[in-house]
């Protein structure tokens, strides 16, 4: 009898092999990982990056990864399920030693796979025989995504060769009912199929030098084919977007004007949300500018390793994303809100850009390798940005000062916040976070927080951020070093020698806490009113622009909306709570994907009558969506 | 290394020590002992066990122990011997069970406001397979010989559609016919196209990527297949019996959902029904799994 996982089927899709795939705003979670594969993985990963992340990969076999439901790592994990000895990899990490780090743990997976297919050989039980099967499936799904890109003829005659080798495992039955032994021809030539694609490609002696660390196998490395593997996260990495969902405060929403009236701001709001407008492997991975900033604000819980220090940062200008604009420097930045976002520049954490249009072109064509956007997409986007509000907070008048909803404590701190102090060169912290101003100054000070990165540098100017929204935004500071507003509070009485008292901090830090709070800082679900109906009102605005751009025959900038509308709504379908609605919802993915291929053809008369039936199609599914 | 351990040996080890806690053997009536079947990490199991453990006790008024046994037939052996008072089971088990040893249902698991689920046939949209007929000669992947929405279920429906004569000549009708391990494995090796269709559970689509679930779809769905329940061993205390379902009942409060993550995971809870699983022993006379 297997227990049926209602559990896990209820409570999310999984993907089977790894995080990656085509572009989609829905990220698949993750099957739980081996510890050991989990480890390989993240040495692939690693050892792409330049510089070498040496610890990271030490880390990725000694801890666990981060997210797993296991509390030990590899090597433990190893010490207690194997008899191979890690020892030859453990000297090579020693020795920071890149083609021997790879050789050695794409030996040690192949071997693992091949003491579990030994085990389930000899297994005497089916339920033994079946969990070794398992096993040692989990970890050919270290190697499954680089065979199923050179050979994928292989990658099918070895799925099918796991299928047969399990079914012929025979069953345990239940209370002794259903009892069916091995059948062991078939099980020993399903396992020779397998082990012998191993031993060729992932047990050899003396692997071909790596330029780059794939799961690639050795016979198509040797044949000098170009082949591409699909980009992937390694274990760990979490793009999901935060919960609670930040709320979403856009000037003209709170006007009471609909955005399909804004074709320019719907069409930027499109933008913000496709990964199309990013190169590989950031559009690849869906990655979107909503990504990181979860609906104009943060995304609290982004990790990726090797990119990622800490949750809710990340390091844009490393190995990864853009090798050409890699500054070799291990800098990640605690991602920043972009409410009010028209009142905060100049841009960049340290202000270096004082247009808010260079900014966003630098992220997209340098951090993610995109290409050149044009002048239409870049007016939608900054269009778009420009309507990011700061979240309404009834404890604060619009310039800055407290309500009487506020609480005594806050007052307290507020007359702290706008006392000089001689150590701050008779400064306050209102001189720079000043009140009526959005709590900004629009300069960049040196107060200290940035290590210099060499003697003599004076590059430790950061862009004074507002305090407006910050109680959700935490950490604070460029590199979330300090992981609550008290400690903010703290730091500066310490390092500045203010002298306050613990009463006096606790006040300052009550007035913080009350400018940056906010009367709804989260999006508000129901049984109904789901996350997905928010997304699904949003991709039809989006597409709403076809009514501009059809009309113009702009081919270039529909195929971009119907490309990442269409597929966004068909992967965020899979987070629906109305199961039996879900058909409805690809049939009118489907629909966009016509006017796309209509306009390929330039048939504009069907890509407008596609475009009508989307429009009717879409009146009638929308009640339930949800 | 001097032995192999591994997830299994493990439980096992698990499993005997937190028995041996729980001497002596014999059925008493100062403490309430739970038995899980494992299904997943189990060093989360553990962790859930005790935690959930713990906030039963509170509730009951009794001592709450848990421990994890190595399956479903290890569960009903303990509930025979008097090592377990009450157990989570499967329907098929269940009804196994109830026939064995007199097992008698106390809960029933809610997912998505049903005591109940399906088992489906799925394919991929761009096969062309359209009705179960279409699949005469074709390979098929379901879960395991003994699941049932992951085989029993799914399967009778070829049956009924006049299809397959029974059950035992399936071989007949279909090209191959893989058992995968699992819903997901099933699942995988049709999106993958290495089989032409699965049987699943009805949630199992979403056990796919986003891209693959929008590229399957379900031609054909079982009858409703009651969910997995609670039971308890024949002469437990009716009392206790009472207090342990009052206190599983409160499960389904607002305040309380969030320890439901730790006994699989339902959406609640609901009295079993001893009705609803004659489904259950109906086909498992058919498979003759059941006399």
């Amino acid at each position: 009898m297997t227990r049926d996982f209602l559990k896990m089927l209820m409570v999310s899709f999984a993907s089977a092999l790894v995080l990656s795939g085509s572009v989609a705003a829905t990220p698949a979670k993750e099957t739980p990982w081996l510890p050991e594969a989990a480890a390989y993985r993240l040495t692939l990963f690693l050892g792409n990056l330049e510089p070498l992340p040496w610890n990271d990969i030490e880390i990725a076999w000694t801890e666990p990864y981060r997210g797993s439901e296991l509390s030990i790592g590899a090597l433990a994990w190893l010490d207690r399920v194997s008899d191979i000895d890690p020892a030859r990899l453990l000297d090579a990490i020693a020795d920071e030693d890149r083609q021997a780090v790879f050789a050695e743990a794409t030996r040690l997976i192949a071997l693992r796979i091949e003491e579990e297919l030994d085990r389930a050989i000899a297994a005497e039980d089916p339920a033994r025989a079946q969990q070794t099967v398992r096993t040692s499936r989990e970890l050919y799904r270290a190697f499954a995504d680089g065979i199923a890109a050179a050979e994928p003829a292989a990658a099918k005659q070895i799925g099918l060769a796991w299928l047969e080798l399990n079914s012929s495992t025979g069953s345990a039955g239940v209370l002794g009912a259903g009892v069916t032994s091995a059948d062991r021809d078939t099980m020993a030539a399903a396992r020779a199929v397998i082990s012998g694609y191993i031993a060729g490609n992932y047990l050899i002696d003396d692997f071909a030098p790596r330029r780059t660390l794939s799961a690639l196998p050795e016979t198509a490395v040797l044949s000098g084919r170009a082949i591409e593997v699909p980009p992937s996260l390694p274990p760990g990495s979490d793009i999901f977007d935060q919960d609670p969902l930040p709320r979403l405060v856009l000037n003209f929403e709170e006007q009471g004007i609909d955005e399909t009236g804004l074709p320019l701001v719907a069409y930027g709001d499109m933008l913000f949300d496709s990964a199309q407008i990013f190169g590989g492997p950031a559009r690849d991975l869906g990655l979107a500018c909503s990504t990181c900033h979860n609906r104009s604000d943060v995304n609290q819980r982004l990790f990726i390793p090797g990119a990622s220090h800490q949750p809710g940062a990340i390091d844009v200008d490393g190995a990864f994303f853009n090798p050409i604009f890699n500054d070799r420097r291990n800098d990640p930045l605690d991602i920043p809100s972009l409410r009010g976002l028209r009142f905060t520049g100049p841009y960049g954490r340290d202000g270096r850009f004082a247009s808010l249009r260079d900014f966003t072109r630098n992220v997209i064509v340098n951090e993610f390798g995109g290409d050149e956007p044009t002048p239409f997409m870049m007016d939608a986007l900054v269009a778009y940005m420009l309507e990011f509000d700061f979240l309404p907070n009834s404890m604060l008048t619009t310039d800055g000062r407290l309500t009487e909803a506020a609480p005594e404590a806050a007052r307290r701190g507020e007359a702290i916040f706008n006392t000089p102090f001689a150590s701050l060169g008779d400064r306050s912290c209102a001189s720079c976070h000043v009140s009526d101003a959005n709590f900004l100054d629009r300069q960049a000070h040196n107060i200290g927080s940035v290590a210099p990165a060499y003697e003599g540098a004076r590059a430790g100017a950061l862009d004074t951020p507002t305090l407006l929204g910050t109680a959700y935004t935490a950490p604070y500071f460029h590199d979330g070093s300090l992981p609550t507003l008290a400690a903010v509070v703290d730091w500066f009485d310490e390092t500045k020698s203010l002298g306050l008292t613990g009463a006096e901090r606790a006040d300052l830090t009550a007035y913080l806490e009350t400018v940056g709070a906010a009367d709804e800082p989260y999006e508000a679900f129901d049984a109904e009113n789901t996350a997905f109906r928010l997304a699904f009102s949003e991709l039809i605005t989006f597409a709403s622009t076809l009514d501009t751009l059809l009309p113009r025959r702009d081919a270039r900038h529909i195929l971009l909306l119907t490309d990442t509308v269409a597929a966004d709504l068909s992967a965020d379908a899979s987070t629906m709570s109305n199961l039996a609605a879900r058909p409805g919802v690809y049939a009118l993915a489907e629909k966009l994907a016509e006017v796309s291929a209509a306009v390929r053809d330039e048939d504009w008369t069907a890509a407008e009558a596609s475009w009508t039936a989307f429009k009717a199609e879409t009146a009638d599914i929308e009640e339930r969506a949800f | 290394m001097a032995m192999h351990l591994n997830r299994r040996t493990v439980l096992r080890l698990a499993g005997a020590s937190a028995i041996s806690l729980a001497s002596p053997l014999a059925a008493q009536n100062d403490r309430l002992r739970l038995a899980f079947i494992p299904q997943e990490n189990p060093e989360k199991l553990l962790g859930d066990i005790e935690a959930i453990a713990g906030w039963l006790s509170s509730e009951i008024g009794l001592p709450v122990e848990g421990f994890v046994t190595i399956d479903h037939a290890a569960a009903v052996e303990a509930l025979r011997n008097g090592d377990a008072d009450i157990s989570f089971m499967g329907a098929l088990p269940f009804v196994l069970a109830e026939a064995e040893i007199g097992a008698v249902p106390l809960l029933s698991e809610v997912y998505r406001d049903a005591p109940s689920y399906t088992g489906r046939i799925y394919v991929r949209r761009d096969s062309g397979i359209r009705s179960l007929a279409d699949l005469r000669g074709r390979d098929i992947a379901f879960a395991d010989p003994i699941s049932e929405s992951g085989y029993l279920y799914p399967l009778a429906e070829f049956v009924q559609a006049g299809l397959i004569e029974a059950p035992g000549t399936a071989e007949a009708f279909f090209g191959r016919i893989f058992f995968a391990g699992g819903y997901q494995q099933a699942m995988q090796a049709m999106a993958e196209g290495l089989v032409d269709a699965a049987g699943a559970s009805q949630y199992a689509d979403l056990l796919l990527t986003p891209q693959q679930q929008a590229e399957v779809k379900w031609i054909a769905e079982s009858a409703p297949i009651p969910s997995h329940l609670v039971i308890a061993r024949p002469g437990l205390d009716a009392d206790v019996q009472d207090r342990f379902i009052d206190a599983m009942l409160k499960l389904n409060a607002p305040d309380n959902r969030e320890k439901l993550r730790y006994l699989y995971g339902p959406d609640g809870y609901v009295r079993a029904d001893p009705a609803a699983y004659d489904g259950v022993r109906d086909i498992a006379r058919r498979y003759g799994l059941l006399e």
